[in-house]
């Protein structure tokens, strides 16, 4: 109402207040956005930078050879399979989990809440732990598994728990506040008139907390396909069968094999940045994280 | 003068927010800017505050120019609509904020926040956060707090707007008082009119950037020079009366008002007259109103609201023609009426009831632009003619309508009513400068020559050809830049002769006009001198911008078809007001003294 | 809102939505927790308190802290700086640079691990104008804090972001009309707004950085006693076998979490309080 609506209109309006010493607040500006440019430069773009730098460094031949690699294609194949299992199974997750959060009252609702958020504060490395300890040789289950001849740990299934582990708060944690901001009134109009549970679901919540889900889903697909630290210690490190994108780059990048170790690391780059992409674009379509 | 404003311009990306507005507020004064929102309002109290820049003008508080001195230094206290407190801070804190900054001993600033906190209510609140306090409470620590430095003056921007009405009125009292008791030069700035009559010393309205009219209540109310300000400040029937030399008529009637100027005899003009709500009587008929009649009417609907009784009255004879405006909006011509519960009890009335109607009191706008006439060879021109976005935006800003006529171009049409009353608007082109000769032969005296989709003008230039019509064009340029946010330029032409011979007494002429401009019409405007020929001078300066149009008045018919032809005919043109005042001798004598 | 919801409730799925939410977080998280506290719990206490205190131990802890605590640190300043530009200035690639802020989010910690190591190498990019001043980044503490400071930026500026963006233009103008100058502005008004986010940003910059492994064990050099973190350390001990050392060690990882979790939950209800936004 009073004063300037948008960026232009209030630089304009500062710069034109009386006694607005614009040459210092100028200096100020641009030492501010070069300090942030110059911080990000160092420790985002120089980097990323150089892995497509060394994965190219000998030409596009070895970098296609590079996923001539049975192994190489062996991780590639298991992190797809990681992903398609957790991705999904996390998304069912977190629905239920903000439904059942955002739509009722209950006790031990915030004690819930506070459990979700757990597997982002525990480090990594502690994540893949906590299965070794439960279905390793020596774990809980471990004598039962193995007189059945199940593997879990330095198998599959231990990968996939683990990236389960790590990236089951990302959906929920997007739904959660949203469908708590969004309130009841919709859902409750359509049941009283006559709609069921599931029709409400998909015809009333799911559309408008589309834009959320496809957030939450993209954040859980990246950290599951680039999780590093627990799915090293369940995996194992068995070359070729057990070794997921991020794996195999620390076997290739220890045998000294940059190239092969950053053509890996630059697809993985690719995934983030399509993931950004896809943020950036659920972002321009109007939807705000809080 | 606590503060003094001098043509002050702001402008944002080229546009006028603020457009030449000159104020003078007096010790002690509580002035209230009333406008709508986008009005300029709140840039003009920020351009006091320093918030803002300005880009033109001069801004002086207790006679020291602060046009170029910061908001931290000029000394005032500033009040918010959100309050703006600092929410980390206690009550306490708040108030002590601007001493703090002038390292005053923490026992004076301790003194002079009890003494601030006592005089807005609030004793004993120091140690609260801004979040413990409901809204009128935190909006008197924000008066508070921007008391604390005894400021000179006290700005207030929409200090109400966020509070419900019960606390809205109780913290108007108290802002009343403090004010009083203080004597502190007080502007606030609303666009709630009950507000400003509550509180206010002067209204200054503003309306696109321009402060069209400052005055106290009840001068504003009762005698508003503007149409904005007739309907802006409180419910008004707007209706279009006739002026001759005989007096006003309203339809067939004649009534009981003073017109804006003189006209010529077997001339007539048409003129705006207000009417309020209240001052409408009614009665079962003709004979028994104890006012003037201006018509019969049947009446549509009856509203009880406690103390009054809101009727709608159709009007039922002629002068429905006339209505232009009712608070409903431009398309329902209803006539307000509001009766008190003694006048209900006296008449009691059903719908669809027939009613002759009176006007106690009538009062006729200064303003010279009444209604609009779009004139073109068949309807669908002139309906097209109508559509044209600067006609369009002007109909709608002045709340007047645009009838179609189709004129065919014949022998001159004598005998009264002439045929052509209120502002005629044709189209630009190669035959303008005919038509217009035509239009003002038979009764026309303003003509509206519109080039195809021209934009809203950025600034106006104004020329007479002769002094017989400075007083006219000065009033239509003046009306006419109240509903149009643009710059208003006069042009003063010199004939080409020999350097520095003669141009002593137009430049006389030059300041003359720019004083009677604000004299008189309340219109600020800068001036400009060109050497030359007219027509030619008028058409370079035309061309040297876009979206600039002309108020030119002219004082003879027999040669308008031919000496403007150049310039009503040019592409892609401009839009250009003729005004034409007919030089009689005794009107010359008038405009000369 | 509360007592509203706690009227009978027309939406149904209450119960199966509460039994899955449930079933999955015991499966997923209280259970594998609970494993790894009641084997450290398994053990004999004095080995317990061996293992977590032994010298080795002990300069992980100060390594991952140290490190931890100067990368968040560093955050703080240029994060700041960083939502501030966003925030208040207009500049070519803005809205890029917005949204490249999220790329550690969602860059594989091992990407940016073997990248950043390339790049401060004695060699790299950046090294090789850092080793003449007698700066070495790659396996050292230093290169440590780079890789922690990259992985917590995000987490800075996204919780300051909003903040700043949330201080009203009316402040500062209100504060200008009093007599305030800019800088006093900044230190008295914007800076106490903002405090609670920061804080925020810097305790959540700060867990994430004590428990990471992937991006630092490969700029770390991972010398015992040196540059070897806390995390790296449980996975020597687990890959030697030693299941109940790893998990004491971990037990210590997950109660430093707890105290994030609780300081960050105090920090946001001190900053409430102290804003006291009662809407």
């Amino acid at each position: 109402m009073a004063g300037p609506a948008n960026h232009t209109e209030l630089s304009a309006e500062l710069s034109s207040r009386p006694g607005h010493n614009t040459w210092t607040s100028t200096v100020v500006r641009w030492l501010l956005i070069t300090v942030s440019l110059v911080f990000l430069g160092a420790l985002l773009a120089a980097p990323l930078a150089a892995v497509f730098s060394v994965a190219l460094e000998k030409g596009w031949e070895a970098y296609f050879g590079a996923f001539a690699d049975p192994d190489t294609r062996a991780a590639i194949r298991l992190t797809l399979i990681t992903a398609a299992v957790v991705v999904p199974l996390n998304t069912l997750f977190g629905i239920t989990a903000a439904w059942c959060i955002a739509k009722f009252e209950f006790k031990g609702k915030s004690f819930l809440i506070t459990l979700i958020d757990l597997p982002l504060a525990v480090s990594p490395v502690v994540s893949g732990l906590i299965y070794v300890l439960l279905f390793g040789l020596n774990g809980w289950f471990g004598a039962w598994l193995q007189d059945h001849d199940i593997s879990i740990v330095y198998a599959l299934p231990g990968i996939i728990l683990a990236t389960m582990f790590v990236t089951f708060p990302y959906v929920a944690r997007e739904l959660i506040p949203l469908m708590q901001q969004l309130g009841n009134d919709e859902e409750e109009a359509a049941i009283t008139l006559g709609a069921g549970g599931w029709l409400t679901f998909f015809r009333v919540t799911l559309p408008r907390i589309r834009w959320g889900l496809v957030y939450g889903v993209i954040l859980c697909n990246a950290r599951a396909m680039g999780e590093f630290g627990a799915v090293s210690v369940v995996s194992g490190n068995i070359r070729g069968l057990t070794t997921t994108m991020p794996l195999h780059i620390e076997i290739l990048y220890n045998e000294y094999n940059f190239v092969g170790a950053f053509a890996v690391a630059s697809m993985l780059s690719l995934l983030a940045v399509v993931t950004l992409i896809i943020k950036t674009l659920v972002e321009r379509s109007g939807y705000r994280r809080r | 003068m606590s503060i003094a404003l001098d043509q002050v311009t702001k402008r944002y990306q080229e546009q006028p927010v603020v457009n030449d507005v000159s104020i003078e507020i007096g010790e002690g004064e509580f002035f209230v800017l009333l406008g709508p929102s986008g009005s300029g309002k709140s840039t003009l109290l920020r351009a006091i505050a320093g918030l803002t820049g300005i880009d033109h003008g001069r801004i002086s508080l207790h006679g020291r120019d602060v046009t170029h001195v910061r908001a931290r230094d000029r000394g005032v206290g500033l009040v918010f609509q959100n309050y703006a407190l600092f929410r980390h801070m206690t009550v306490a804190d708040n108030i002590e904020f601007a001493l703090r900054v002038r390292r005053m001993r923490a026992a004076d600033r301790r003194a002079r926040r009890k003494e601030l906190l006592k005089l807005v209510a609030l004793e004993g609140m120091d140690e609260r956060l801004p979040g413990q306090l409901s809204g009128g409470q935190q909006q008197r620590v924000a008066v508070a707090r921007a008391l604390a430095h005894k400021p000179q003056v006290l700005l207030l921007d929409e200090p109400f707007g966020a509070l419900d009405a019960k606390i809205r009125e109780e913290l108007r009292r108290t802002i009343r008082s403090v004010q009083r008791e203080l004597g502190i030069a007080t502007v606030l700035v609303t666009h709630d009119q009950e507000e400003a009559f509550a509180l206010a010393d002067t209204i200054g309205v503003m309306n696109h950037g321009r402060l069209l009219e400052v005055g106290n209540p009840n001068d504003l109310y009762t005698q508003p020079a503007t149409r904005f300000v007739a309907t802006f400040l409180g419910a008004a029937n707007l209706l279009l009366a006739r002026q001759s030399a005989d007096g006003i008529r309203f339809g067939a009637t004649p009534v009981n008002a003073e017109g804006p100027e003189r006209v010529p005899a077997g001339r007539e003009h048409e003129v705006v007259a207000v009417l309020r709500p209240e001052e409408v009587e009614i009665a079962g008929a003709r004979e028994h109103l104890s006012s003037n009649y201006i018509a019969k009417g049947a009446v549509e609907e009856i509203v009880f609201t406690g103390a009054l009784e809101r009727l709608r009255v159709r009007l039922l004879d002629e002068p429905s023609a006339a209505m232009l405006l009712g608070p409903g909006g431009a398309n329902d011509a209803r006539l307000e009426v509001t009766r008190t519960q003694p006048e209900r009890r006296d008449l009691p009335l059903q719908t669809g009831a027939q009613v002759a109607l009176g006007a106690r009191r009538l009062h006729v706008l200064p303003t010279p632009l009444s209604s609009f006439l779009a004139c073109a060879p068949t309807e669908a021109a002139a309906a097209a003619l109508a559509n044209e976005p600067l006609l369009a935006q002007l109909s709608t800003n002045m709340k007047t309508r645009v009838v179609l006529r189709s004129i065919a171009q014949g022998p001159e049409v004598t005998g009264s009513p002439l045929p052509f009353t209120g502002v005629a608007a044709i189209s630009a082109g190669p035959d303008a400068a005919k038509t217009v000769e035509w239009l003002l032969r038979n009764g026309a005296n303003e003509v509206l020559v519109l080039p195809r989709n021209a934009p809203s003008p950025t600034r106006v230039f104004i020329h007479w050809t002769h002094e017989a019509a400075r007083r006219a064009t000065l009033a239509v340029s003046a009306s006419l830049l109240r509903h149009v946010s643009a710059e208003a330029i006069y042009l003063g032409i010199v004939p080409e002769g020999p350097p520095g011979a003669g141009h002593a007494a137009p430049m006389r002429a030059l300041l003359d006009a720019r004083s009677e401009a604000q004299s008189s019409h309340g219109l600020e405007m800068r001036t400009e001198l060109a050497i030359g020929e007219t027509v030619s001078e008028l058409t370079r300066t035309l061309s040297s911008g876009a979206a600039q149009m002309l108020v030119l008045g002219i004082t003879d018919i027999e040669h308008a078809g031919t000496a403007y032809r150049s310039l009503l005919a040019a592409q892609p043109g401009w839009p250009v007001l003729l005004v034409y005042r007919s030089g009689e001798p005794q009107l010359r004598a008038e405009a000369a003294a | 809102m509360k007592t509203m919801r706690r009227e009978p409730n027309v939406i149904p799925g209450f119960g199966i939505t509460l039994g899955f939410t449930t079933f999955f977080l015991c499966a997923i998280v209280l259970l594998p927790l609970s494993a790894l506290v009641l084997k450290a719990a398994g053990m004999d206490f004095a080995r317990f308190v061996d293992v977590i205190t032994s010298p080795r131990a002990l300069a992980s802890y100060r390594l991952s802290f140290g490190a931890a605590l100067v990368a968040a640190c560093v955050n703080m300043v240029f994060g700041f700086a960083l939502a501030w530009t966003l925030v208040r200035y207009d500049f070519p690639g803005r809205k890029f640079i917005d949204a490249v802020i999220d790329m550690p989010f969602a860059l594989p910690t091992a990407v940016s691990g073997i990248a950043l190591t390339t790049v401060f190498a004695g060699n790299g990019w950046i090294g090789q104008y850092l080793e003449p001043l007698g700066i070495q980044v790659a396996y050292t503490w230093i290169g440590i804090t780079v890789a922690l400071t990259l992985i917590g930026m995000p987490f800075v500026v996204r919780t300051v972001q909003p903040a700043i963006l949330e201080v009203q233009r009316d402040l500062e103008d209100a504060a200008e009309t009093l007599g305030a100058g800019r800088f006093y502005v900044f230190r008295r008004i914007i800076v106490p707004t903002v405090l609670p986010a920061l804080l925020t940003g810097f305790t959540l910059a700060f867990a994430r950085a004590v428990g990471e492994y992937g991006s630092v064990i490969f700029i770390a050099g991972n010398m015992p006693m040196k540059t070897e973190i806390t995390p790296l350390l449980i996975v020597i001990r687990l890959e030697e076998f030693d299941y109940a050392g790893a998990a004491a060690l971990g037990c210590v990882m997950l109660a430093i979490s707890f105290v994030m979790l609780l300081a960050i939950n105090l920090i946001q209800v001190w900053g409430r309080r102290r804003m006291m936004v009662s809407r």
